[in-house]
């Protein structure tokens, strides 16, 4: 048990290594995130509502997007020079290097997360509330499920022809539970209600989490045998 | 079940399911009651529900079969899980054209987030997904992996999607006919409605059928090609059961 935390945090210390040198991903992401946040503010006519208010919804599309741009790189820096070759004939298990993988994207897309979270407070005055924890938690648990469904679908597209493009037709349909609840837990605790309202978001967006990393546990292996 | 039986099963199913489906336009048009709050555009209905039927139906085997098929690795399962998933983007897209066709005469809008509609629309691009998948592989094999894959992992999702968009107020009429206590309909609806059911299922099936038995001789050509190719190859003892 302790080799296979070693092997998961192996890749996912490689691939973290490779970003911090590079900063490719995280710049691009987070460049993302600022830019659309400005689009988002000559996008709506404050004499009719004010940003703040879909501030919520806004979070979780935005971090969508730039999720979606940092996960399709996943598998492409593996295609060159043939590095996925050299990574499966490693002795590590295939639900190991997804875990590796999806650990790697998670702490990327957490730190996007964050800079959503706080580009928004600074540009549309959305008012964090006093005791961060609930929110905190509802961010992570929908970001690390996005992550577990967006690694298994960008180790496919990546086999394509089509590659990124195809991501978003594969993935989106099956995101209408995390922004549906994502987005309702993270309007209530923003408006103040108590963390107990969002109790209930807060579930299902841990089962959405949990079938999405079940499912790329499973089927990892059978998208990148050859 | 040999190639050619499962041809001729699907010969007798689809002439069955065509003369059904005449049956049941005729009950539509002329003979069914109409009924009292809607008028003439509730006829919809007996085209729309079984639709989402074997919509339903199809795309539950594509789920069972693309989950065996990367069990077992057996070809013949991939051929099955695409069929059904053809018929069941048929008869999706006959829910989500005459859907909005209704709607805009019962509710005065062409488009709501009725749960039930937006789940169909949603189904509808998983499996538009699971075709691009595997037609925008170049190798034959692993596109069939990825679009078992794709379809596995969007059966999973279904039970989520279902509670996300019931989360939704539904205006959508709560169900008439799939009920515990029988159905709550007059009985000459009740009769047009599952005679259109049982149609359009022989329909698919005879369809699902064909589809099936073209996909193996399609790969059986390939297998052929291939052993004119390279002449150490044979094709598999699969030929003695085809003209």
């Amino acid at each position: 048990m302790k080799e296979y935390f070693g092997q998961i945090w192996a890749i996912a210390a490689k691939d973290l290594r490779v970003e911090l040198r590079t900063r490719e991903r995280v710049a691009a992401m987070g460049a993302f995130v600022v830019l659309t946040a400005i689009l988002f503010n000559y996008a709506v006519d404050r004499t009719v509502v004010h940003p703040r208010e879909l501030a919520a919804g806004m979070i979780w599309i935005v971090i969508s997007l730039a999720g979606l741009l940092g996960l399709g790189r996943t598998f492409e820096l593996e295609k060159e020079d043939g590095a996925l070759d050299g990574l499966l004939v490693a002795p590590v298990p295939r639900d190991a290097l997804y875990l590796g993988k999806v650990l790697a994207n998670s702490v990327l897309l957490v730190a996007v997360t964050a800079l959503t979270v706080a580009v928004f407070a600074l540009f549309f005055q959305v008012r964090l509330p006093g005791n961060p924890l609930p929110l905190a938690g509802v961010l992570l648990t929908g970001t690390v499920g996005f992550v577990a469904l967006g690694t298994l679908f960008s180790g496919i597209t990546a086999g394509t022809r089509m590659g990124d493009t195809l991501l978003p037709i594969l993935l989106f349909p099956l995101l209408v539970p995390l922004i549906t609840f994502g987005a309702a837990a993270t309007a209530d605790l923003l408006a103040g209600l108590p963390p107990a309202e969002s109790a209930y978001s807060l579930r299902i967006l841990a089962a959405f989490t949990l079938v999405a990393l079940t499912a790329g546990v499973g089927l990892f292996r059978f998208i990148v045998e050859d | 079940m040999s190639l050619r039986t499962v041809r001729w099963v699907g010969v007798v199913l689809g002439f069955l399911g065509v003369a059904l489906t005449i049956l049941f336009h005729w009950q539509v048009f002329f003979w069914v009651p109409t009924e009292a709050s809607m008028g003439i555009v509730q006829r919809i209905f007996y085209i729309h529900l079984p639709a989402a039927w074997v919509g339903f139906f199809a795309f539950g085997i594509v789920a069972l079969c693309s989950a065996v098929y990367l069990w077992l690795g057996e070809e013949k399962l991939d051929h099955a899980a695409r069929a059904a998933a053809e018929g069941g983007m048929i008869f999706t897209t006959i829910v989500l054209t005459s859907g909005p066709l209704w709607a805009r005469l019962a509710w005065g809008t062409w488009w709501t987030w009725e749960p039930r509609l937006t789940l169909t629309l949603l189904l509808w691009f998983i499996y538009l997904g699971y075709f691009l998948v595997r037609s925008s592989t170049d190798n034959l094999d692993r596109g069939r992996k990825f679009a078992a894959v794709v379809g596995v992992v969007g059966a999973l999702n279904i039970p989520l999607i279902h509670m996300s968009v019931y989360w939704f107020r539904s205006l959508h009429p709560q169900p008439v006919v799939a009920r515990v206590d029988g159905p709550q309909l007059h009985p000459d609806m009740a009769t047009t409605v599952f005679t259109a059911l049982g149609a359009w299922t022989l329909v698919f099936l005879s369809l699902f059928l064909f589809r099936y038995a073209a996909a193996r001789l399609e790969a059986y050509a390939d297998r052929v090609e291939a052993a004119r190719l390279d002449p150490s190859r044979t094709p598999t003892p699969e030929g003695a059961i085809v003209p």
